[in-house]
């Protein structure tokens, strides 16, 4: 008991040691096992005031687990959960404080939206002016007044949520928890909810959980996104960070498409099939001979008919356009780079291509052109094209 | 739970099957239903309305109604305060045993009231393998309005339950974690969120219970003794006037009894709508 006393002790230091905001909920080295098969391993992560953080994986990895331990649901089999400083692993939900927010809002159906509302204050025995005055203010907040005496059967699944938000804002929770809260929705209300609730969460400064298997959904309300692959944390960092340096192939491919592409370290640049890519790579992480990966993005490709290439775009190789598709906001090209020729391979090792697409062609790789671009350099298939790249990411290779 | 009858229809025009399955289906219930709960007010008001009404003032016939009302009062409470229970020990646990512990409570259904009366007999009778020991000791529980209430608790045993269970197994589990995570102890999420979901339940499972047991005869005509102005319930008493060739006296309760289930039958039908949603 002592030791954890002491370990939360310099955990709350070391928190606020630092000119970041305090730490208002850590997870640290959490564990789960239903049965024999492990849930969880060794996750750890933090949320600071007033900050949310998007825990984002496929279904079975593992997110919702996390969510339900946090909140008391669930026990794990090892590890802390901090709130503000209090060690609550060992308490019941109820004593914990936090806010869930579920799937379905769990909506009491029997009482009225400000019933709902106030539930909170009233099993805590609140006096009834107290409680009537703090259902007033939050029914202002989320702009429901005039349904405050109508059943949650009676509100639009958008309006179900603003109250399943009020009744936990109600009784100031340690950090609100949203079980993938847009996934009952249709697209165009979820993109609206999605921003008026980040909205609503900047006003209010409560550190929140968010989980989700969308990709868009993290990048958009995330001020960090946790990447949560069978049970363990692949990497946690700002929408930018995760999108543009992912740490792992998995979270390169699991927020959208990326192509892949092996390569070897040379002094001062990669080397890969008939291309030299200058790079400065840090040399206490790869050393010369190294085998790499780099990873970039569809709209990190460009194509050109002419060898000619603008500063700061490097050439891949020259390729043949297989397929073009116009999906909107942009157009969607897939290339395959032609056989190297016989000059650029120096009896090496062979080098391959995957492109993480649900049909992971070797050899291809997919590029997007924005509209103007595509409109004034139309390309059909057959065309001979080079394929530059602006910027990538390198991983070791497995 | 109101429900919209799509009318078949398989060619244009006017459709025979239909004015003839209805008139069929009409047919058949005058006969099995209809006619004989007719024949029960008709016969019962041939004599006028006061014949009637001084039939039903008999000491012995009011008697026996408060006692099947009473009797039925005590064992509805019990069985749905019961059913209430074991509904959710068997929804909300999974243990060994458990399916075994369902089937045995709905068994009662299954076995015929003069055997369930008979059981009991055996059981708590002076005789009996228990009311053996109590005897010495001046405790005689058959023959007694709690023999009745014991027979009507084992007959109408799987009513309530068998109503309140499935309510319980489709309500969302995540509405009493909601309430747990709000802060609310278990006995708080029962009272203010489990409860006022099971209130439709619980009232038609009360409403069946206490209707079953008001008319409950082969196990209460074992248990009871069917001492009239002591142990004789409704039933009972129609019985043993209709076998003294007082069909007057056996009518007047009938009627009663008659309208009585009728009235409880258009509660469940009607209230549907108002137990179940608000």
């Amino acid at each position: 008991m002592k030791a954890k006393e002491k370990f939360v002790e310099e955990h709350r230091m070391s928190a606020s040691s630092d000119k970041a905001p305090p730490i208002a909920t850590s997870v640290i080295g959490l564990s789960k096992r239903f049965g024999k098969t492990g849930v969880l391993e060794n996750i750890s992560l933090d949320v600071a005031e007033g900050e949310i953080l998007v825990l984002l994986g496929a279904s079975g990895s593992g997110k919702t687990t996390i969510l339900r331990i946090i909140a008391g649901l669930e026990q794990p089999n090892s590890g802390r959960i901090i709130l503000h400083g209090r060690d609550v692993t060992e308490l019941p939900a109820r004593e914990r404080g936090t806010g869930v927010i579920f799937q379905s809002y769990a909506l009491f159906p029997k009482m009225t939206v400000e019933k709902n509302i106030g539930y909170g204050l009233r099993i805590r025995r609140r006096r009834r002016k107290e409680i009537r005055q703090t259902v007033d203010e939050l029914l202002s907040l989320v702009q429901l007044e005039e349904h405050r005496k109508k059943y949650p059967s009676q509100l639009s699944g958008g309006q179900q949520q603003r109250v399943a938000i009020a009744r936990t804002l109600a009784y100031k929770p340690e950090v609100l928890l949203f079980d993938e809260p847009f996934g009952a929705l249709d697209t165009q209300t979820r993109t609206h909810l999605r921003r008026e609730i980040r909205a609503l969460l900047r006003r209010v400064n409560v550190p929140s959980i968010f989980i989700t298997h969308d990709q868009e959904e993290a990048l958009e309300l995330g001020d960090r996104v946790a990447v949560i692959n069978k049970g363990h944390i692949e990497q946690i960092g700002t929408p930018y960070e995760i999108y543009n340096q992912p740490a792992t192939e998995y979270v390169a491919t699991f927020l959208g498409a990326a192509n892949i592409l092996e390569a070897v370290v040379k002094e001062g640049f990669v080397e890969t099939e008939c291309a030299k890519i200058p790079a400065e790579l840090d040399p206490k992480v790869y050393s010369a001979g190294d085998r790499i990966k780099i990873v970039f993005r569809p709209e990190d490709v460009l194509l050109s008919r002419t060898d000619f290439l603008k500063p700061g775009h490097f050439k891949l190789a020259s390729a043949r356009v297989e397929e073009v598709s116009f999906v909107g906001a942009y157009e969607r090209l897939r290339v395959r780079l032609e056989q190297p020729g016989e000059e650029c391979v120096d009896g090496e090792t062979p080098y391959y291509l995957t492109t993480e697409t649900p049909e992971r062609r070797p050899r291809s790789i997919i590029a997007t052109r924005p509209k103007p671009e595509a409109v004034a350099a139309r390309l059909k298939i057959g065309d001979r094209v080079v394929v530059a790249v602006t910027s990538f990411t390198v991983l070791r290779s497995a | 739970m109101s429900s919209i009858v799509p009318t078949m229809r398989h060619v244009r025009g006017f459709d025979i099957v239909r004015p003839l399955s209805v008139g069929l289906l009409m047919f058949m219930m005058l006969p099995l239903v209809f006619l004989p709960l007719a024949s029960i007010f008709i016969f019962g008001t041939s004599n006028g309305l006061d014949k009637f009404w001084a039939a039903l003032m008999q000491p012995e016939a009011v008697f026996a109604l408060k006692l099947s009302m009473a009797t039925s009062f005590w064992a509805t409470a019990f069985n749905v305060i019961f059913g209430l229970f074991a509904a959710y020990v068997l929804s909300r646990y999974n243990f060994w045993g458990r399916n075994a512990l369902i089937v045995t409570i709905s068994l009662p259904t299954a076995i015929p009231t003069a055997v369930a009366g008979f059981a009991l007999l055996l059981l708590w009778g002076p005789y009996g393998t228990l009311g053996r020991l109590l005897t010495p000791h001046g405790i005689q529980l058959m023959f007694t309005a709690g023999a009745i209430i014991l027979a009507n608790i084992f007959v109408t045993f799987p009513l309530a339950f068998g109503v309140i269970k499935p309510v319980f197994d489709t309500m969302s589990r995540s509405l009493e974690e909601a309430s747990a995570t709000i802060g609310a102890t278990r006995w708080q999420t029962f009272w203010h969120v489990t409860l006022p979901s099971l209130r439709g339940a619980i009232v038609s499972g009360a409403l069946l219970t206490f209707a079953r047991a008001v008319g409950e005869f082969g196990s209460t005509i074992l248990v009871s003794g069917n001492l009239a102005g002591r142990t004789q319930t409704a039933p009972l008493y129609i019985f043993a006037k209709f076998n003294e060739g007082q069909i007057e006296a056996a009518n007047a309760i009938a009627i009663v009894l008659a309208l009585f289930s009728f009235l409880i039958f258009s509660v469940l039908f009607f209230a549907r709508d108002w137990l179940d949603v608000d």
